[in-house]
């Protein structure tokens, strides 16, 4: 049996101010926290005698009312105001206050959490599912207080993650290594699925206050902005989740006059973090909510109200670097109505609400566009967030070899990369193998998030494989290259700018169109269809694009359908039961890209689905409704009572 | 409790303690790989088996329950040509499984396949129901069982001619 008292100072200390334990000792911060291992070579016997442990310890109260938070529990703040708020909130002829809620989601990865290490005199493998290999890495360094080129990290094939295994392995990677350190045994720790639901991480719980000034037409004057993000017990990756959330919560949106507040709020409940897109689905809800309320206080069509407040070319907020075209919204906005046939349904339901305010009759719909984006921005405040490299050599027998960290995980993305490498090298796709670098340090490469480092590992592949193409008939084979991805020059970004920030650098657009209808006997809401338009510049294979994005979709809209997970509530019967939709209430998914054969480079799209579902769904859902919930999700039963009380 | 139960065509004598089901008897006592416990409400599919013919949850069935019968798992079924069809299909359509569920989702369409030749979309969305996988493009999926099911009539008929 291995405790806290048996480790000398370990703690997996970056990011994260008092650290985070790898046991908990004189303070348990969360129901599930490991307080030790009990190894033995049979998990049957090891799990019979944890049964019989007996832990004697004090209860906290749960702390549910979480927004009201002392500064004590400030993880992380970030504060910016831009341009006079006050005059302008003074000039301005209609003020909106709204706060905005999101939910905690489990990720529903495919696999739970575990982790085998293995020591071979001062040498350390580990065998782990995680997102980051190389962050991994670094904290066994520094948790076990070796060097890091004495540690061997073997990322093992993973499911679709959803950024539930960015930090969370590390920590079960760094028990099993104390472990094995102490036992002088190889030790495998894996969570079983209800363990894994129950204690791991989920999705941030989040607030966000908008206090919105504007003209006599509508146009922003002042935006006054609180976001709470409740990170439960721990999360190293806080201050990304904020600055994430800060950046994305303007939306599309210009506006002379800014204030921001945003904080990490810890709590005594499970770790909570990123989901998706990171902290930006929080804010893209919240932003797009408030343009709808703000779109009925004018009586205006939500359409209308948006176009009015778009950023245009050159323009930016916080003074960061400008947009250098113009939001495609008229092009995207045009074939978005088309395929969903919006004017006509959208013109519909608003009759029938008008004839049934209290949908009596019982059809009760409602259809939604937002316009969102994503950008190549990456986990720049994190060491190594933003580097990625490769080494590609063409062999002899004309087999070419692609190291690099991150090709462990999906099968798909694999595919895509070989199909580049084969065209360029004019070679068979079955010749082309991903290897993990013998030196895995010498490769790093920031987090596989859902498309982040996937678009600049594609980049580098391209040029790896064009430099091989070029001295291939002057040189003999074998041949190889290296790149890796430049790290952010972070003087360029202007001073009342958080640091790392570059907003709208290979932005992709996405148009989203969702159409829901409200089961009236249930209340639940029910997503009809989804309708998707983006431009992001060249997709290099539009197959696996589309198998990616309706998969994304599909699992955005169980975020809006889900229920909200409670730590203190949950057993393992709510696992399946929301862990997305089942086949036989597939909605209808469609999903176009503009021009997609242009000549440019390839830009991250993965995350479009979490950036603009939510907030379409929301407002197809308030249109449904009649009435703004201001919440996400939305139980059926919650919706019956707004209903009735309407 | 030992339990006589034919499994991949061998007569097998499998240990078992009571409360145990069929999957964690599977796992244990002759390490099968291509099984799961994982979700353990008959959802994920993860633990999906051919038990006496028919496709079941293995993982809702009292492992007693398998007294005398026969069961046949992926380690089996992967032998059939059929799993090349549907192996084939999937990269087709870039739909390829994650590790964890590849084999469930598999013997799932090699079920559908076997009953149903030239299955509906309503057959195959039924079908691919007991897979309940909150990460893929079930759209694809039915693309992919519509092209397994050509691939597999395909191969079946050149041979019969
Ligand atoms: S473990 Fe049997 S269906 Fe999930
Ligand atoms: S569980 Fe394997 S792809 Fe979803």
């Amino acid at each position: 049996m291995i405790l806290a008292q048996d480790l000398p100072t370990y703690s997996l200390s970056t990011c994260f101010k008092e650290g985070i334990p790898v046991f908990a000792s004189e303070q348990i911060s969360y129901r599930g926290e490991a307080l030790g291992l009990i190894l033995g070579p049979d998990p049957g016997s090891c799990d019979e005698l944890a049964a019989s442990a007996r832990v004697d310890c004090d209860e906290e109260e749960p702390e549910r009312e979480w927004e009201s938070f002392s500064s004590s529990q400030i993880v992380f703040h970030y504060s910016a105001e831009y341009g006079d708020l006050d005059a302008k909130f003074d000039a301005a002829s209609i003020e909106l206050k709204e706060v905005y809620r999101n939910g905690i989601f489990d990720h529903h990865y495919s696999e739970p959490v575990g982790a085998l290490a293995q020591w071979e005199a001062s040498k350390l493998s580990v065998h782990c599912a995680t997102q980051w290999p190389d962050d991994l890495r670094r904290h066994l360094a520094d948790v076990l207080t070796v060097p890091e080129s004495d540690i061997v990290v073997y990322p093992t094939e993973m499911g679709r993650t959803l950024d539930g295994k960015l930090w969370y392995p590390s920590l079960v990677a760094a028990q099993a290594a104390a472990a094995a350190k102490i036992s002088g045994k190889p030790v495998r720790i894996l969570y079983t699925r209800e363990e894994d639901f129950l204690h791991t991480t989920k999705q941030a719980r989040s607030a966000v206050s908008i206090r919105s000034g504007s003209d006599d037409q509508g146009r922003l004057l002042a935006l006054d902005i609180v976001i709470l993000i409740n990170i439960g017990a721990y999360n190293p990756l806080a201050s990304e989740l904020i600055y994430q959330a800060v950046s994305a919560i303007t939306g599309i949106y210009s506006c002379p006059a800014i204030r921001i507040e945003a904080y990490a709020i810890r709590s005594n409940t499970i770790p909570l973090g990123a989901m998706g897109s990171i902290g930006a689905t929080h804010a893209f809800f919240a932003i797009e909510a408030h343009m709808n309320n703000l779109a009925q206080r004018y009586a205006k069509h939500p359409a209308e109200i948006k176009a009015l407040n778009m950023l245009k070319k050159g323009q930016s907020v916080f003074g960061a670097p400008g947009l250098s075209n113009d939001i495609p919204f008229a092009r995207i906005h045009r074939e978005l109505e088309q395929i969903s046939d919006y004017p006509r349904k959208y013109a519909s339901y608003e009759l029938v609400k008008k004839r049934d305010p209290g949908c009596r009759e019982g059809i009760v719909r409602g259809i939604a566009l937002t316009l969102g984006y994503q950008t190549g921005r990456s986990f720049s405040l994190q060491s190594g967030g933003n580097v990625y490299s490769v080494e590609v050599t063409l062999d002899r027998d004309l087999r070419l070899r692609i190291k690099t960290q991150a090709a462990i995980g999906s099968e798909p993305l694999k595919t895509m990369w070989r199909k580049t490498a084969a065209e360029i090298l004019s070679i068979q796709e079955d010749h082309i193998d991903f290897l993990l670098p013998e030196n895995t340090h010498s490769l790093p490469s920031g987090p596989m998030t859902l498309s982040r480092g996937s678009s600049l590992i594609h980049a580098l592949i391209e040029k790896t494989c064009r430099s091989i193409q070029k001295k291939r008939f002057r040189e003999s084979l074998p041949i190889s290259a290296k790149a890796r991805t430049r790290p952010l020059k972070t003087q360029a970004v202007p001073e009342n700018l958080f640091p790392g920030a570059q907003l709208f650098d290979s932005v992709s657009w996405c148009g989203t169109a969702v159409e829901v209808e409200i089961d009236t006997l249930t209340g639940i809401p029910i997503p009809l269809a989804v309708w998707m338009v983006i431009d992001a510049g060249k997709i290099v294979n539009q197959q696996t694009a589309l198998a990616s994005l309706r998969a994304s979709a599909l699992s955005a809209l169980a975020l809006c359908t889900a229920n909200d997970f409670d730590p203190l509530e949950a057993g393992r019967k709510d696992y399946m039961a929301d862990s997305g939709l089942r086949m036989l209430q597939l909605p209808r998914i469609e999903i176009e890209f503009i021009e997609p054969d242009r000549n440019t480079a390839a830009r991250g799209i993965g995350e479009l689905p979490f950036i603009t579902i939510p907030a379409a769904f929301y407002s197809a859902l308030t249109q449904a409704l009649g009435l703004d919930p201001r919440q996400l999700p939305l139980k059926g039963g919650e919706i019956l009572r707004l209903l009735e009380g309407s | 409790m030992i339990i006589d139960v034919t499994v991949n065509g061998v007569q097998r004598h499998l240990k078992s303690r009571s409360g145990d089901r069929l999957v964690d008897m599977l796992r244990k006592e002759l390490r099968l790989s291509s099984l799961n416990a994982d979700c353990l409400q008959g959802r994920c599919g993860k633990c999906l088996v051919f038990m006496d013919g028919r496709i079941v949850h293995s993982c809702l069935i009292p492992a007693f329950k398998a007294r005398g019968g026969t069961i046949l798992t992926f380690e089996e079924i992967a032998k059939n040509p059929e799993v090349n069809d549907i192996e084939k299909a999937f990269h087709a359509t870039h739909t390829q499984p994650c590790p964890f569920c590849h084999t469930a989702k598999t013997m799932v369409i090699f079920d559908l396949l076997s009953r149903v030749p030239l299955p509906s979309e309503e057959d195959i969305v039924e079908a691919l129901d007991m897979v309940s996988c909150p990460c893929g493009d079930p759209i694809g999926l039915i693309q992919t069982v519509k092209l397994a099911a050509e691939l597999r009539n395909k191969r079946k008929f050149n041979r019969e001619a």
